[in-house]
């Protein structure tokens, strides 16, 4: 019994010095390719997954307020791969001191999709389109500078399957 | 209870069932398992609090009362209006300086509070000096004159952020005396009778007695001490790090060592490509410094 606490006094302090300091990084954001291969002249589907440090919120794609810094994918230019389509989730509504009503704010794990488009003369190889997750953090009482985290969607394209005539 | 069953539940009187051989002590060491438990949460929670409420604000009152008052770094900008603002110019005056920005909500709260300083204590010597870190002065002219804000305010930089310690929450605000020095660090929306009460201290000691005296709020977000950065390291070649120890040879080095590496940050960038366009980035700032003291152990 002795030993055992000691042992949670121990840990007790550990996890108490762990507490004060700050976090590192408040926003991470992980791809997930629906697949890895893909043909010319087709859309190639991705998640991202945000995940925001609990105590933080970041804003939404579109900001209740127009001050607000939104939350935002940008891709850096890739031909033969274009941005088809970027969906973003639907904010949370929270009240904060600062404003009279409640803001739309991503908290938690939030999930953007990105679909990008290859062009019909896409040529087979490997792709790599890198972009960045913009946004701009805040807890109850203190703001973050704007920052991002880069993104990276890789994949392969291979030859569009000849089409095969019937011979009778 | 009859005596019949508090004689079963201690194990099995003279009428009762016997238990079976080492129930007991499995149950009583179940039982102490679970006391542990709980105690063990309830210690986790009382030390958070304890060192949260108690220890570490008495830490922070000790360590400026022993006169851990550093000279604020100078600030030479060009205020909204066109003029100049130099902090040099405000030695003899207590002043917040303020770092904060239009899209950031919790400085929003504050800065009405500081309009409220600024027109109570303004004849007294006192000056609130804005410092936004906006991208650009145009939504910050709009918003000073939404706010009718009626204290200096320029547009900073991540130079004179640097040189404050790095600003890494906004708002973040300084306390100066009138010696110059910074007496107090908020970070995160302070409430105006806080900052009141720090401002009062000062105007009412004479510069010889600020060091001594002064009482820092003890508000949620006060500084434990105050780090400012070093000039030196602000403007070097490697932003973030001073390379005066190097010689001119070494720096060229130093700087072929880092455009070799990448920076494992996620950049895709060279580690000095890094630190040059995001000087925020910890893991170039750390990468770069231990590149520069193997060159400095190694001697060549």
């Amino acid at each position: 019994m002795k030993t055992f606490l000691v042992l949670v006094f121990s840990f007790a302090l550990a996890a108490a010095a762990a507490w004060a300091r700050a976090p590192e990084q408040v926003v991470k954001a992980k791809v997930t390719m629906a697949s890895l291969v893909a043909r010319p002249d087709t859309v190639v589907k991705a998640a991202v997954m945000v995940e925001i440090l609990p105590g933080y919120h970041i804003n939404d794609h579109h900001p209740t307020l127009d001050y607000l810094i939104p939350t935002e994918i940008k891709l850096e230019p890739s031909k033969p791969v274009t941005a088809k389509d970027i969906t973003y989730p639907k904010g949370e509504p929270k009240k904060f001191a600062f404003s009279d009503a409640p803001l739309s704010v991503y908290e938690g794990t939030v999930r953007v999709d990105v679909a990008l488009q290859l062009e019909r003369k896409t040529l087979p190889g490997n792709y790599e389109v890198k972009g960045q997750l913009a946004y701009q953090a805040c807890n109850d009482h203190a703001c973050l500078p704007p920052a991002s985290v880069p993104l990276s969607f890789s994949f392969k394209v291979v030859r569009r399957v000849a089409s095969v005539r019937r011979s009778n | 209870m009859d005596l019949n069953e508090s004689e079963s539940a201690a194990g099995g009187g003279a009428t009762g069932q016997p238990e079976p051989a080492g129930a007991a002590p499995r149950k009583a060491s179940r039982g102490k398992l679970l006391i542990g438990a709980v105690l063990a949460v309830a210690l986790v929670a009382g030390l958070y609090l304890v060192n949260r409420y108690w220890i570490a604000p008495a830490l922070r009152t000790q360590a400026m009362s022993n006169g851990d008052h550093p000279e604020a770094p100078p600030i030479s900008l060009t205020d909204i209006e066109g003029k100049k603002l130099d902090l040099a110019d405000y030695k003899g005056k207590v002043v917040v300086l303020d770092f904060w920005a239009t899209w950031c909500g919790p400085c929003r709260i504050e800065i009405p509070g500081l309009i409220e300083l600024q027109n109570k204590y303004a004849n007294r010597g006192f000056s609130v000096i804005g410092i936004s870190m906006d991208d650009e002065s145009g939504s910050v002219v709009e918003f000073y004159k939404e706010f009718k804000m009626n204290y200096p305010v320029a547009v900073g930089n991540q130079g004179v952020g640097e040189l404050y310690g790095g600003i890494f929450g906004l708002p973040t605000t300084f306390l100066i005396g009138r010696d110059g020095r910074i007496y107090a660090k908020h970070t995160g929306a302070t409430g105006v009778d806080v900052m009141e009460d720090e401002v009062q201290q000062l105007l009412a000691m004479s510069p010889d007695t600020e060091k001594t005296s002064f009482k820092p709020a003890l508000a949620a977000g006060t500084s434990t001490k105050i780090e400012l950065g070093d000039p030196a390291a602000i403007d070097s070649e490697v932003p973030g790090v001073n390379l005066a120890k190097l010689t001119a040879a070494q720096k060229e080095s130093l700087k072929k060592q880092l455009t070799e590496q990448h920076c494992p940050c996620g950049c895709n960038f060279t580690l000095l490509k890094c630190r040059q366009v995001d000087r925020a980035c910890r893991t170039s700032l750390k990468l770069a410094q231990e590149q520069m003291d193997k060159i400095l152990k190694s001697g060549v």
